[in-house]
């Protein structure tokens, strides 16, 4: 019975895994940890690898061992036979399986302490561009302290060029992480951590934060994008350009809704209002100079068309659960007007 | 409560002759106590399996909102936490462990029948007050590992989190006395001819695991003693304030919880490794080397918490140094693993079910241990921390290793403890849809994490890859689930037949099979002498080389009761008073969620019962026939055991002390230890110094049989206690009074306080303790027979001085080095 219903069993698993296979050949995976677009992620990569091939021969030693254990140098309980010799050590064996891990593990030691103190320098070149990461229950703000430049949820940053990420938090731990580009670190409170790499290849990345914290953690994501260098100059003198101020319609309707509405309150939008505090390491709320120069909103939760942005502004305890931003109780025409404008802010 | 010791003559009943609601509150049999440990922790089983299947449900399809965030947030928090306190360690330690400690070491019951029983109800208790949450929605929220800052009161403002951290203080106090109670049992009442090295291996793995729990639950009783004051009293421990930081939490959460991952770990190898030899018919290979495995695993537990800690940025030495280590621990890992597979090498197998969990073990847990070495390199790490990677490794850890030693173990034991055979046909259905199940739900984690999903999102969005995995897992896990409820049918099922078993279904190797399934209460009816490692195949069969199976259950019987003698075994009475110790505790912890004064409502419950519980102990201090006699390892029980409280109490000052000290260097504003009056305190020094002195003159004349001056010293000693403590009472009023230093102040207050506080409190207990003993004295309670109360006080008494010197050197001569 078992062996059939085990054999029923196998030919299942096999199907699932074939169609699981397909699927993988046939999408695309946003977060692979193994698609390494950056020196610090290929290093990583490479050591992953080494570990896993010797993970892997182990692996086989012991099912190898473990199977012709069972299988082949045992015999069965009730079948003819003489009783087993009753045999409790040697030597030799033992030895070897201690020293043999021994060996691997130097092994591996030798690459990982190596990449230990490659990734982690205590000083960078001169020529690296710097970019603050303050992470905050629950976005991101990220600000470029030698272009003056800020934004939030979305970072640019340039291809080849050296990066010197300063992770600091506003409330609690988090952790971030852009799998493409190399591993996570924590952004912890009251510290400064960093991260160092060099994006080789321009595209759009996804990150997430990863280190649990507090309700709204799964709702915590951004983008990077890997400009090419003059893609980047010309991002950034974007940014720093002043918003638009719409002189007419809806859009400048809805400018006057901004700025009577609590919003500016919490977030920024650069010469039109002032309010929002300096709030421990940060802004309260993500900076809107640009918003509409970003392709998500809400932390990369929802993309960023009118739709998603009225609803967003409706209701965002729905799409963010206990996020700090209130229900404002716009509604209709108001509502069509304050998303026309920030749409507006290119 | 009075009830005396009963006589035992001749008949067997089984323990679970005698029924009665009461029989069962008050028991202290440890095979009872074991029971009601193995009945609760199958209840908590299915609780966290419900909250893992809501968990699984949830992701099943992308964007998902049956479960609220915050709901989302409560069931994995509850899932770990639950499995881990609740299941895992309550069934091997309480249920396994309690049960088989005396059964295999020859013993009539462990060290200390009454905190044996006091532990459980400690532990039932704690886990039922954190899982009170579920009647407010308010069960914890914060992960197992409940990381501060997001712990304190200003992210967390509900009372999830004091459930979670009352409730695992109260938990830990069950714990840390089962530890200290197995320790001393493995340690002391071992039967004649069973040396440390003839005991079965799970005997070893549990003194190990013993030990362990000695040395690392102080370091979490101390985290959440400061998370407790931070809730509460408004300290900054963990605030990213004022110089302090969150990252504190961590270091003393993972100084505890790496070694209680080999806490729950190590008795799942003494397990497998008692259950492979049987149904091999062979001895255990490698005794020696997977004994010292089993130290040198626990040795190096205590230094890689730290990898826990890799993108928590705690610099490139730091790193390397918890990589090595932790790599190190694959080591006796290795050999383990392959002394399992060459003791099942040239058996001859007997497939039962226990067999086929033991062997499917070796296999899962090797998984579980190879990705343990990839996070061991902390580049990897850096990807795969937090991510479903870890998620899959700690499964495969924790189900496919202890989960499956622990079902293997309730095959292979569920005989002896219930009389009763698990039916091995359903037995099979559940270990093959355990296997599918598990490795269907946790083996595609992996995928799931090389592809970038973090682990504790309670939802995700469609496009990312993550939907067809996390699909195939929750229908594996609702496999899993069916498993389970197979094993649940195939437990009742075994209870309601009538089928009765023999002593020794199994053929089996060790002691606990040489008595009845089910067990008499008293255990053994005469001493048992053991001449060899698997003290009962030696019974049966003579020698190592077993001749075939020809023996007749009549000669094994009077093998193993070859020894004459004690014709009459004294067995302690049952007692009410580790309920009422128990409920005392529980009070105390919903007081300090209410209303201060229910606190000392259930610190009144607990002084009660203690005091009951010494003056029910007729023999406590005495040195009677009885103790001789059980008690011939040397040492006496009681005495060892306080010298295992005190090893336990190192750790907890060495937290605290070295909080103080990294505190001391980051302390930001306000007064500092320059504030501290030496000259004063260097007086209340010499007078707790001197006290020790007083204190061994006291013993000195108990011992001697001086009554007089044993009280006038035990008075002396108490009295200087007292002018110690008024030292500190005048050096905290001061301190508040006239330099406004609270406790919310800074950190220099809030760790000075702590620190010295909880030593001032620890000699306030020994200045009760002293009085209480030195007015037994003066009334003629405290004869010479006696002087083992005055020497185990004076132990305490000794050690609070000697931590005592540490502080005044570091906390008060060395007040001026800033970076100490």
């Amino acid at each position: 019975m078992n062996r059939r219903f085990g054999a029923r069993w196998l030919l299942w698993c096999a199907l699932l895994l074939f169609s699981g296979a397909t699927e993988a050949a046939a999408r695309s995976y946003p977060m692979d940890t193994m698609a390494p677009r950056s020196d610090l992620a290929e290093l990583i990569q490479s050591v992953y690898v080494q570990v896993t091939l010797w993970d892997l021969l182990v692996l086989v030693v012991v099912i190898v061992a473990l199977f012709l254990a069972i299988f082949w140098f045992s015999t069965r309980f009730g079948e003819p036979g003489e009783e087993p010799v009753q045999f409790h050590s040697h030597m030799g064996l033992e030895v070897a399986w201690t020293a043999g891990p021994i060996l691997i593990l130097v092994l591996i030691t030798v690459p990982t302490v190596r990449a230990v103190f490659n990734t982690q320098p205590y000083h960078w070149p001169k020529e690296a561009l710097t970019v603050r990461v303050i992470a905050h229950q629950w976005w991101w703000e990220f600000r470029y302290p030698s272009l003056g430049a800020q934004t939030a949820n979305e970072v640019h940053i340039p291809a080849d060029r050296m990066i010197h990420f300063e992770l600091e938090s506003a409330d609690v731990i988090h952790s971030f992480w852009m799998p493409a580009l190399g591993g996570k670190r924590d952004v912890v409170p009251g510290q400064i951590n960093q991260i160092t790499l060099v994006a080789k290849v321009p595209g759009e990345y996804y990150g997430q934060c990863a280190e649990f914290c507090g309700a709204s953690h799964a709702n915590m994501r951004f983008r990077v994008f890997v400009d090419t260098a003059e893609g980047f100059q010309r991002w950034v003198a974007d940014q720093l350009k002043p918003p638009v101020m719409p002189a007419s319609g809806l859009a400048s309707e809805g400018a006057r809704i901004y700025q009577n509405a609590p919003c500016a309150i919490c977030h920024r939008v650069k010469g039109i209002s002032g309010f929002s505090k300096q709030y421990e390491g940060g802004f309260r709320g993500p900076d809107l100079t640009h918003f509409a120069g970003r392709s998500t909103l809400a932390a990369g939760v929802l993309d960023n068309t009118p739709d998603n942005l009225a609803t967003w502004i409706q209701d965002p305890q729905t799409v963010k659960p206990g996020a700090l931003m209130p229900r404002l109780g716009l509604k209709g025409h108001e509502l069509t007007a304050l998303v026309a404008y920030l749409e507006s802010l290119k | 409560m009075a009830a005396q010791p009963k006589e035992i003559a001749g008949q067997r009943p089984s323990y679970l002759a005698e029924g009665g609601l009461v029989g069962w509150l008050t028991t202290i049999d440890h095979k009872r106590v074991a029971v009601l440990y193995g009945l609760s922790s199958l209840f908590f089983l299915f609780v966290g399996g419900f909250e893992a299947l809501l968990v699984r449900t949830q992701l099943a399809v992308p964007n998902n909102h049956l479960l609220s965030a915050d709901t989302y947030n409560q069931m994995f928090t509850m899932h770990g936490t639950t499995m881990i306190f609740m299941v895992i360690m309550p069934l091997e330690i309480g249920f396994f462990a309690n049960f088989l400690i005396p059964l295999m070491i020859g013993a009539r019951d462990v060290a200390f029948p009454r905190i044996n029983a006091l532990s459980f109800w400690v532990f039932i208790f704690g886990a039922l007050f954190m899982n009170a949450g579920w009647l407010w929605h308010a069960l914890p929220d914060a992960g197992w590992f409940g990381y501060a800052n997001l712990t304190e009161r200003y992210y967390s403002p509900g009372m999830n989190i004091d459930l979670w951290d009352i409730g695992l203080l109260i938990l830990g106090v069950s714990t840390l006395l089962s530890g200290l109670n197995f320790f001393v049992t493995i340690v002391n009442m071992r039967c004649p001819g069973m040396t440390f090295m003839r005991m079965p291996m799970f005997m070893w793995a549990m003194l190990v695991t013993t030990v362990l729990i000695l040395l690392a639950f102080p370091a979490l009783t101390v985290g959440l003693i400061f998370l407790f004051l931070d809730r509460f009293i408004g300290t900054h421990f963990y605030v990213a304030a004022l110089g302090a930081t969150p990252i504190l939490w961590q270091h003393l959460f993972w100084i505890f919880g790496h070694p209680e991952v080999y806490i729950m770990a190590l008795p799942a190898f003494g397990i497998i490794s008692e259950i492979l030899p049987v149904f091999s018919r062979k001895p255990l290979f490698g005794y020696a080397g997977m004994a010292y495995a089993l130290v040198l695993i626990a040795f190096l537990s205590y230094g890689v918490w730290g990898h826990h800690m890799f993108s928590t940025g705690m610099g490139p030495v730091a790193d390397a140094t918890f990589s090595i280590t932790s790599m190190l621990i694959a080591v006796p890992t290795g050999i383990k693993i392959f002394s399992w597979i060459a003791t099942v090498w040239g058996g001859k197998l007997r497939m039962t079910t226990a067999m086929y969990f033991a062997l499917a073990f070796i296999l899962e847990f090797t998984i579980g241990g190879l990705s343990g070495v990839m996070h061991a390199s902390p580049p990897i790490d850096l990807q795969q921390t937090d991510s479903y990677f870890i998620v899959a490794h700690f499964h495969y850890v924790l189900f496919g290793g202890m989960m499956f030693a622990i079902l293997g173990a309730f095959f292979y034991w569920w005989p002896k403890i219930t009389g009763r055979l698990l039916d091995e046909k359903l037995g099979r259905w559940q270990f093959w849809l355990t296997v599918i199940g598990f490795n269907g739900t946790f083996f595609p984690m992996h995928f799931l994490g090389v592809l970038g999903m973090p682990r504790r999102i309670y939802t995700y969005p469609a496009g990312m890859g993550w939907t067809f995995w996390n699909s195939f897992e929750t229908a594996c896990a609702y496999l899993l689930g069916v498993a389970f409820l197979i094993f649940l049918v195939n437990l009742v099922r075994s209870l309601r037949s009538e089928q009765a078993v023999g002593d020794d279904p199994w053929d089996a190797r060790t002691l606990e099979w040489s008595v009845g399934s089910p067990p008499p209460a008293h255990n053994f009816d005469d001493i048992v002498t053991v001449r060899g490692r698997d003290a009962f195949w030696l019974m049966k069969y003579g020698s190592h080389d077993a001749p075939g199976h020809d023996s007749s259950a009549g000669a094994r019987a009077s093998a193993a009761h070859a020894e004459a003698g004690h014709a009459h075994v004294h067995l302690p009475a049952p007692s009410w008073y580790p309920l009422l110790f128990a409920a005392g505790l529980l009070v105390m912890g919903v007081g300090a969620m209410t209303w201060l004064r229910v606190v000392f409502l259930g610190a009144g419950l607990l002084l009660v019962s203690i005091v009951g519980m010494g003056f029910e102990y007729a023999t406590y201090g005495q040195e009677t026939e009885e103790s001789r006699a059980t008690f011939f390892r040397g040492v006496d029980s009681r005495k060892m055991g306080m010298w295992a409280f005190l090893g336990s109490e190192c750790v907890f000052f060495a937290c605290l002390i070295s909080t103080y000290m990294v505190y001391k260097a980051r302390n930001l504003g306000g007064p500092d230890a320059a504030v501290l009056d030496i000259p004063l305190t260097s007086f209340s020094t010499f007078v707790l110094l001197t006290s020790s002195l007083l204190m061994v003159l006291a013993l000195a004349a108990i011992q001697r049989g001086d009554r007089k001056w044993s009280a006038i010293w035990l008075f002396g000693t108490a009295g200087f206690g007292l002018v110690f403590l008024g030292g500190q009472v005048y050096e905290f009023s001061k301190l508040y009074l006239v330099e406004h230093l609270a406790m919310q102040d800074n950190l220099f207050g809030q760790t000075f306080y702590t620190l010295v506080g909880t030593h001032g409190t620890h000699v306030a207990i020994g200045v009760v303790w002293l009085f209480v003993m030195a007015f037994a004295a003066l009334k003629g309670k405290l004869q010479q027979s006696r002087s083992l109360a005055v020497e185990i006080a004076g132990l305490y008494w000794h050690f609070v001085d000697i931590v005592w010197i540490v502080i005044f050197t570091l906390v008060y001569l060395m007040r001026s080095i800033k970076e100490a």
